[in-house]
Formats: structure tokens, sequence, C-alpha cells
């Protein structure tokens, strides 16, 4: 079965998520070649833009709650661990929303994928400011600006115990497929920060063009300091790569779930 | 005979386990046993108490007037002593209690080196009062210490000594075991093949979390999730996956799980929730005992979608329906609430459960079983997100009929039961069984209609009660919440007058039903 469904597309000409979907498309695909069956890829899915890919994909999916997609794919795992469980949500379900789950995805480490689609904005609902706009954003419902300072959800992940953090550009297809990949390999939680430009009302694509590095995997101090290099705000250099992974018991091992 | 008993302390002193010891050794002994337990929202210190009520007569209910006060300390007697009938004996281990009394109703148990065991002296103390039989009692103290030799030489010398009364109790067969509602919930969960179950903890429904954990296999998987936020999602995701799931909570707990109830209704995943009342609103009384959750049972949870809300009265009919919960929602894609309160949970009832026979259906379409979608979204009939207002219309008329179907198939089941026989008709549910059961042979002239089945509504009910001569309705709230879904769906006005409502936090007695109904008779 064709991976893309012929469902009509309604993101915005021009937006990275068909970028995004190209690189997940391009990751499973080439794990079905290496022995991965379709039929036992779910797709979580939160509300937002990045959501929408549950119609657009051939996979099994779950389109949940705004907020939820971190305990209902951790409930698909659960329910059945021979499953292949990819989350997507975006930075406002994902950390304003629901952070609680989050944080807690990354202690349990359930053996899931987590994709956060991080445009650094709530898009779907016409461009307020979530928990990863920089401080300073104007927008209609800051109208004298974001005086909060962003969350940085890898150095979240890291220190909350996440045994898999990447992050990625969502404008490198090649190098993002390679990073879900590698992400939806591991045993373990994954969760990979695709950063992303929402050309409507947070177009950062200039920045991210020039802006990136290679980083390699290192250990979990490194990681840590590493990951507060850049602070979510259109300044400075930005990270790109495994920050840190290492084996641990997952989640369904510890408890022995068939 | 019917005798109460009633045994306080400090929580920490044991008095639960004394209770339930006690309660035991009389099921064993041929007595019908009602133990129910009352606490504070603290761990240790404050005042505790269970009632224990036994009978030669089936017994749902206790009596505030107390024929046997055991006090473990000298509060509890401050508290009930009004509550004492005048040949009530009083059994204590706390010294200050001594100087109050010189007659023989007074018995002091010395068991003030034991500390913690001394609720066992005291066990050991009134069973041989009661005249039960020594090994019978002995038998439940190695059962629940698991052989611990300390425990039972306590219960064994105190039970050796020799007391001013003998009741000399006459043994007869034994009717059945003590099962709290908890337990009767955690059985029949397990007998419906529960596979999962998702809570956080949030008195009175974290009982059931626990028994479920201790029952814990390769078919069971039992997790305390973060919240019940992602309990509930977490349920749905194994669901999803086609495991049978359940959740359990109170009204707080239930509020931030409405949300993802309303999801339910949309993805048609089936599911099992518990819910336990306690009094609210807000954080309320925790310990207490309330039924003011039926309204949010019913309503809560945004957009339209059908439910299946039972709604049982003791603990053999909490076993049942519990089967029959997961039956509805496996065959139906249904949430089936399970909608308990904390007098019926925390309550043991003298019960013999037997097996149902209900099959629950068995999944045919999951994920990893070939392609499966479920959107939270409206849908056409691929699961594909649609906004065309034909889907719309269609997939709302298909949600509003299931409840339809539901309908017909919980008509199957007893959905209600009628106790007594006279002209007015008095309506109640859960708990509130118990106490009117044990009321009505004291009274005349009514019928107790006991609903289980509070959704889908069924129309043999609605029948009977447009019929009915009079309508009194019977419930632990303050605006009586049964009586005005009664009134919408029956046409049928309810006035205040007609209204017996108890909103202080503690079960009906059957002593509160007779006054209350006394004096609507005599119109004061």
């Amino acid at each position: 079965m064709a991976l893309s469904t012929d469902y009509k597309i309604t993101w915005c000409p021009g937006c990275p998520d068909f970028i995004i979907k190209k690189a997940i498309e391009k990751a499973v695909q080439e794990l079905i070649t290496k022995g991965y069956k379709q039929e036992d890829f779910v797709m979580v899915t939160d509300i937002g833009c990045n959501s929408k890919i549950y119609d657009y994909l051939n996979l099994s999916g779950f389109y949940g709650l705004h907020g939820r997609t971190i305990p209902a794919a951790l409930g698909v795992k659960i329910g059945n661990p021979k499953l292949t469980v990819i989350g997507i949500a975006g930075d406002g379900g994902t950390l304003n929303e629901g952070l609680d789950h989050f944080i807690h995805a990354c202690r349990y480490n359930t053996d899931i994928t987590f994709l956060l689609f991080n445009n650094q904005v709530f898009s779907l609902t016409t461009g307020q400011a979530t928990a990863t706009t920089e401080e300073g954003f104007m927008e209609k419902t800051h109208p004298s600006g974001v005086k909060e300072k962003p969350l940085n959800p890898v150095v979240l992940a890291l220190e909350a115990g996440a045994t898999f953090v990447a992050r990625t550009s969502s404008l490198d297809l090649g190098g993002m497929s390679q990073i879900i990949q590698e992400a939806i390999v591991h045993k373990g939680f994954s969760f990979v920060d695709i950063i992303q430009p929402c050309i409507v009302y947070h177009d950062t694509s200039d920045f991210l063009r020039k802006n990136c590095y290679k980083i390699e995997p290192m250990d979990l101090p490194k990681a840590i300091e590493e990951a507060r290099k850049w602070d979510y705000a259109p300044q400075g250099k930005i990270p790109m790569g495994i920050f840190y992974q290492v084996k641990e018991e997952t989640f369904e091992e510890k408890n022995g779930l068939k | 005979m019917r005798y109460n008993v009633l045994i306080g302390g400090k929580a920490g002193q044991g008095i639960d386990t004394l209770a339930t010891l006690l309660s035991a050794a009389l099921a064993k002994a041929g007595f019908y046993v009602f133990n129910a337990h009352e606490y504070e929202s603290l761990i240790r210190g404050g005042h505790s108490y269970n009632n224990v009520c036994f009978s030669d007569k089936p017994s749902f209910s206790y009596d505030t007037k107390i024929d046997f006060l055991i006090a473990l300390d000298e509060l509890t007697y401050e508290l009930h002593q009004k509550e004492l009938t005048e040949k009530a004996l009083i059994i204590t281990s706390d010294s200050k209690l001594k100087s109050k009394f010189t007659d023989d109703r007074f018995i002091f148990v010395d068991s003030a080196t034991l500390g913690r065991s001394s609720n066992l002296a005291l066990l050991g103390a009134f069973t041989k009062i009661l005249g039960l039989d020594k090994d019978i009692v002995l038998q439940g103290v190695r059962h629940k210490f698991k052989e611990d030799k300390a425990t039972l030489e306590v219960t064994e010398q105190f039970y050796g000594r020799e007391y001013t009364f003998n009741l000399h109790l006459t043994k007869s067969e034994e009717k059945g075991e003590m099962f709290t509602g908890s337990e009767a919930l955690a059985q029949g969960a397990l007998d419906a093949g529960v596979q999962r179950y998702f809570g956080y903890p949030m008195t009175p429904a974290t009982a059931l979390m626990t028994l479920l954990a201790k029952k814990q296999s390769e078919n069971l998987f039992v997790f305390l999730a973060e919240n019940e936020i992602a309990a509930i999602n977490i349920a749905i995701g194994c669901s999803f996956a086609g495991k049978i799931s359940m959740v359990g909570t109170s009204g707080g707990g239930f509020d931030l799980m409405t949300e993802a109830l309303s999801m339910q209704g949309m993805m048609e995943l089936p599911l099992v929730i518990h819910l336990a009342q306690r009094a609210g609103p807000s954080t309320g009384v925790p310990t207490g005992t309330s039924q003011a959750d039926l309204n949010v049972a019913l309503y809560g949870g945004h957009g339209e979608f059908p439910r299946v809300i039972l709604a049982p009265g003791d603990a053999e009919e909490t076993y049942e329906k519990t089967i029959e919960a997961f039956y509805l929602a496996e065959k139906f894609g249904v949430s089936s609430l399970i909608l308990t309160d904390k007098h019926l949970l925390e309550s043991a009832y003298t019960t013999q459960l037997s097996p149902l026979n209900i099959i629950i259906p068995p999944r045919e379409n999951f994920a990893g079983n070939g392609l499966f979608k479920r959107n939270s979204y409206e849908h056409d009939t691929q699961w594909n997100t649609s906004e065309d207002p034909v889907v719309i219309k269609s997939s709302s008329d298909e949600r509003k009929n299931k409840l339809l179907r539901i309908k017909e198939e919980a008509s199957k089941f007893k959905g209600y039961t009628l106790f007594g026989k006279g002209d007015t008709l008095i309506i109640g549910f859960g708990s509130t069984k118990g106490a009117m059961l044990d009321a009505l042979p004291h009274l005349e002239g009514y019928t107790y209609l006991h609903l289980v089945c509070i959704e889908p509504f069924l129309d043999e009910v609605k029948k009977m009660i447009s019929e009915a001569k009079e309508i009194l309705v019977i419930e632990n709230n303050s605006v009586g919440q049964l009586a005005d879904l009664i009134s919408g769906k029956c046409a049928r006005e309810i006035t205040p007058e007609n209204r017996i409502l108890k909103f202080d936090a503690r079960p009906f007695t059957p002593e509160f039903i007779i006054a209350e109904l006394h004096h609507r008779k005599r119109g004061d």
C-alpha cells in the first residue's frame, strides 16, 4: 500500500510540513525494506497543522486530543508492544497543554518515537505564542510582546531521562529522515525536536537555513551543556543532530508487557 | 435479632482490621453481617470507626443505635455515648474510661502493653463475649496475618480469659463471605477479563486499583499514571490496540477525564470507567459518601454521544453490573460508567458471588490487525476527517441511534429491582438500596424501585414511574439529581416535598428513612 493517501492536503503551500511528511515517509519506507511491517506502524497525532498528517498517510492512526498525544501513544504501546508507535505533536500541544505527559514519558522510557513539530507558534489558531516562542515576539494576544523566556524541550528531555534526544531541521529532508529513522529504531523513548518555520506566523526560514551546525552524540552533562547553547530565539547557532543516546530497559521490558 | 456494634479509635489503631476480622467471624458463624467504615482524611490519630451490624436475617445496613461499643480510646465513648442503647455493653482498652463506670455493662480489657495489637486483644475478648467459635476467630486472624504467631497468641490469650458476659450466640449455616463493594468490583472486572487498568490515587476509587494491582499477571497490567488525564488517554490508547481497558477515579478526577470521555464517544473505542462518588463539590469531604455526581456522569463531556451508566447497590450487584458494563462497552464501543459511592465501596456485605453467563464479545478490529484508524475529529466511515454537513449529520445520527441499540441490549439485564408492595413508589439508586431494604419491613404502603441502569433509561422503568400513584425519590445529595432526571424522562413533576435527601456525607440508615416517611405521612 502506498504510504500517501489521496486525501486533499490543506497545509499552506510551501509549509515545511510537506518536507517533514516526506522525511517520515522516507524513514518508514526504508524501515519497511529492513523488515518493519507497514501494518505495525501506528501514528498518534495531536491537534494542530502538524497532526493533519493523520489523514495524509496510510498508516494506522489515532487522531487524539490536543496535548494528549503522548499518553495516547503510550497507551497504544502498552496495549500492544509489538507495534511501532510514532507520536506527532506541535510545541503548543506538547509544551503548553500537555507538558506533564512529556516529562513523564521521558522518565517512563516507553519505546515510542516522539516527533515535536516545533514551529514556535500556535498556527492553526492563527499565530499565538507557545512555550517555545522567543521573548519579545508580537502577536494579537501579546500586543506588547511575549515577556516570558522560552522553554528548551531538548534540555528538558535530557534532564527528565529520555534515552534518545535529537534535534533536526525541517528544511533538511535527508538529515531529518535519517534522524527519524534512528529515533524509530532506538529502543526506548526517542525525542526529536524538529525546528520548523511557520511561513505565515513565525517565519524563521532564513535564520534556520544559515545557522545550524552538526553535532555527534555525547555524554549527558555535555549534551545538556550543548543543548543550552541555543535558546530558541532567532539568533546564535543551532546545534543539530543526536545529543544523547543510551540503552536502558524500556517500560515494556520492565513491566513484562507482551 | 439485629445487633449493632460500633468499633472506634484513632486511625492507626487497627479499627478497620478489627471490624473486618469480627465481620468475617460472624459471617462464618452464619450471620448476615454488614460492616461500614467511617474515617477522616488523615493518616494517624483523629477518630475512625466501623459500624458492624449482624443479624439472623439478610442485612444491608447499620443502625445508629449501638448495642456494643468497642472503644479503643476515650474519645470514641464521648462521641458515641448518646447512641448507646440502655442495655449496651461497653468494651474498652482505654484505662481512662475505667473511672466512669461502676456497673457490669462496662468491660475493661487490659491490653495497654500490647500497643498496636490491642485491637486483636479486643477481638479475642469480644468474640468470647459473643460466644463465637474460637477456631473461626483464629482462622480469620491466621488468614489475615499470614500465620504470624504473635497476633494469633494475643487473640487466643484474650479469647481465653473469662468475662462477665457470654451471649452464647447460636451458630448456623454460612450465608456468604464478606465482600466490600470495591472487592466485588475488582472481582467483576477480573471475571470480565480486564487487561489494562489505569488510575491516579483518589479516595474512594483507589481500593480498586490496589486490589487489581495485586492480581497483575501476563494478561492484566495496572499502572498509576501521572494524572487522570493521562490515565484515560492511555486507557483509550490501549483499547485502540485491542485490550480490554478500564480507568477509575472519583469526582475531581472524573472532571479531568471528561475531555477524553467525549473523545471516546467520537472514537467509539470500548472503555469502562469506575466513577466512585464522594462528597463534593471541589475537594469536598474526601472520605464521606455522596450521590451528587449523577449529573456529571450523565452530562460530563462536551458534545453529544452515547454512554452507559450502571449504578449498583450492594456487593453482589456490583459484581454483576461490572461484568455487564464490560460487555456493553465491548459490544457497542461505548464508555460504560460504573457509578458507585463511598458507602457501597467501603462497606462489606455478606455475599455469594456467582459467575454470570456473559461472554465478552471478542474484538475484531484493532491496531496491528490491518489498517486501523480512529479520529477525534468528525469523520467519514473510513475515519477520515470531514467537515461535510452530510457526513456530520449522518455520524451524529449514528451516535444517537447507537443509544437505542444499547437500550435494547441493556434491557435484557436486570436494570432495576422492585422490593415490597405498596401504592407509593420510592425510587433510589446505589448504596441507598441497603438502608431501604432494611427499612421496608418496618413500613407499610411502599414499593422500593431500585434503579440500576440509569443510562440508557429503560422504557419499562419509564412506564412504571409514569403509572405510579405516588412517587418519592430518595438520594444522597442536596438537590435531587435522580428526581430531576426522572422528572424529565417521565414528564412528572417531583416536588421538593417528594424528595428524600441526605447530604451530610453520611449514608442513609433504616432509622432515618423510617422517621422521614412517618413525618411525611403525618404531614409535619
